[in-house]
């Protein structure tokens, strides 16, 4: 598997090398939505600057790192039909997928990291001082909620056995996670309703979550219970994506050709 | 026998939708389905290192079986076995024995070398080095890679893909082969050498091979013994010399007179062509030595030749024959 994995990871990135623009075009537009999200915040409460400038910052960061396009990939190649040359070779597809989301994500990691730390030479709001124990917290929380996205991600892309434009149904959830999951707005600022559903849906776990425990928002008790709902949620997802991957092979009309 | 096939049946569910705006709408809520039988009760055997042609008219179901022998589509009904395994159960044994290649759907990654590609799958397929690089070699000199192995593949040619589309398929030495339309598109020396590359990897490798394609001269060059299909049914299934003999009880004579004669020309044969001072004949195979011999001896005969017919006009009749007493 070792081996299986050098090859993907070292293929994907030959690929990525080759749409180098494309890459950076995607990842400096997703910046764009927090920025001004962020400015529209900091113009309703200005005395909250600091506080929301590194809360948009931080969103940036995780969202990057959690994204998922795998819905869309595998929307187009179930729907071309070019997803048989992965169902034909002797290793599951999601591999290929994960892979992918390795590499983009380590390529976002080197760009992002020396970014934050840069800005934060000139801006006091974005200095953090956590301990090591807490940074690695953090970064089990991105990691959680990169799983969860990838997961959701997949498992609505494998939908597209059933459906064709499967996306579509993606992006209702992603309208709906744009709320929960605190890309609009920071969780505690949501009406009280949203915010009790949010702790116990999956979506807050996949960015405000992980923003809670770098800004130390979340107390000992709130970090334990984050991390036992979001593994709930990731078993389901499992178990959902072993089910469906099933059931579509079985529906799959592998088209063209 | 490394490929048996009993009862096969695969039938799709479509929905139907009419043109227009009003069937839209109505067809948002409504939708109508009809049951598509694309492979009615298939039966057969494949024994090992035999290339078998597979024909039939677009549609006709060759590419849905070929599917279901690869294990990508679950058939409705029916047992299969494909060297010792059942297709569908996706078992990653069977898929190292294996090899599907689809003219029209590219297994190379577009936008990075072949070479990537072949790496990608001797980790994938679990090949060593030694007899990756050994393979590796041998494709490369049978289809004259070399040039292209660092190539993006997308400034390939169809031809040069095609070859390299062929060597990511082999690295694993699968004992069966699938092979759909694999000259699809390709110019004729192309065809040729993709023909050509085909029979002596068979021979040398003892692979077995199912062959569909539109081109004759691929079945012809290829394939001793032929499986049609039309309407999802296998109409015929035997040797290829055969069946010309069963569809095509005549000869192609063709003759051109250096003094055209004033004969009735339907006397002797069908008449395929007449034109000034030449004369196509379809003749009896019996009547053949003696309908030359007359035109020789009675007319001024410039040049005479004796042709089986082509194959394209076998297989033409073969499905007009199924059609007039089929339904």
């Amino acid at each position: 598997m070792v081996r299986k994995y050098a090859a993907l990871l070292r293929m994907k990135y030959m690929e990525m090398l080759a749409y180098r623009l494309a890459t950076i075009v995607w990842m400096t537009g997703a910046i764009t939505q927090p920025l001004i999200t962020m400015a529209v915040w900091i113009n309703i409460d200005p005395s909250q600057s600091d506080a929301f400038f590194f809360y948009f910052m931080a969103v940036i960061f995780v969202e990057r790192m959690t994204s998922a396009w795998d819905v869309w990939e595998l929307d187009r190649e179930i729907r071309e039909g070019t997803f048989s040359n992965y169902i034909i070779r002797p290793l599951h597809p999601i591999h290929w997928a994960i892979a992918e989301n390795v590499v983009y994500k380590l390529l976002f990691l080197v760009i992002l990291i020396p970014m934050w730390a840069g800005a934060a030479l000139f801006v006091p709001a974005l200095r953090v001082e956590i301990s090591m124990s807490q940074l690695l917290l953090f970064l089990a929380a991105v990691l959680m909620g990169a799983l969860l996205r990838f997961l959701l991600s997949y498992t609505c892309g494998l939908l597209g056995f059933w459906i064709t434009k499967v996306a579509a149904i993606y992006s209702v959830l992603e309208v709906i996670s744009l709320f929960l999951s605190g890309r609009i707005a920071p969780l505690s600022m949501l009406p009280p309703l949203l915010q009790q559903w949010s702790i116990f849906l999956p979506f807050r776990y996949m960015i405000g979550f992980p923003i809670d425990l770098i800004s130390q928002a979340a107390n000992g008790h709130e970090v334990r219970q984050g991390f036992m709902i979001a593994s709930v949620w990731a078993v389901i997802f499992i178990m959902m994506l072993q089910w469906i991957w099933k059931a579509g092979l079985k529906k799959n009309q592998a088209v063209g050709g | 026998m490394m490929i048996e096939v009993q009862h096969l049946h695969k039938s799709f569910r479509v929905h139907v939708r009419q043109a227009g705006w009003l069937d839209a709408v109505r067809h948002l809520w409504k939708r109508q389905y009809q049951v598509v039988e694309a492979v009615k009760d298939i039966s057969f055997t494949i024994p090992k290192g035999e290339i078998v042609g597979f024909l039939g008219p677009n549609g006709a179901g060759k590419t849905t079986t070929m599917k279901m022998l690869a294990g990508l589509l679950h058939p409705t009904s029916g047992k299969m076995n494909v060297g010792g395994f059942v297709p569908f159960e996706q078992r990653p044994e069977f898929k190292k024995m294996m090899s599907l290649v689809m003219g029209q759907k590219s297994q190379l990654i577009w936008d990075i070398p072949p070479m990537e590609t072949f790496l990608v799958n001797k980790a994938i397929y679990e090949i060593d080095d030694r007899t990756f690089r050994r393979t590796l070699d041998e494709l490369v000199e049978l289809l004259e890679l070399q040039p292209l192995l660092t190539k993006p593949t997308r400034s390939l040619s169809l031809g040069q893909r095609m070859r390299c589309e062929l060597a990511a398929a082999l690295l694993h030495r699968p004992t069966v082969l699938f092979l759909d339309e694999p000259t699809i598109g390709l110019d004729v020396h192309t065809q040729e050498k993709v023909r050509r590359f085909i029979a002596e990897y068979n021979r040398e490798h003892q692979t077995t091979i199912l062959l569909t394609s539109h081109y004759m001269g691929d079945v012809t060059a290829l394939c001793d013994r032929i499986m049609m299909i039309n309407y999802g049914q296998l109409i015929y299934d035997g040797e290829l010399s055969v069946l010309t003999e069963k569809l095509a009880p005549y000869k192609r004579l063709e003759v051109r007179f250096s003094e055209v004669p004033n004969a009735r020309w339907e006397d002797y044969g069908e008449v395929a062509e007449v034109e000034d001072s030449q004369v196509v004949l379809r003749v009896n195979r019996e009547r053949v030595a003696e309908v030359s011999a007359h035109f020789l001896q009675h007319f001024h005969v410039y040049d005479i030749n004796i042709q089986d017919p082509p194959m394209e006009e076998v297989i033409t009749r073969a499905f007009q024959e199924e059609l007039s007493h089929g339904s």
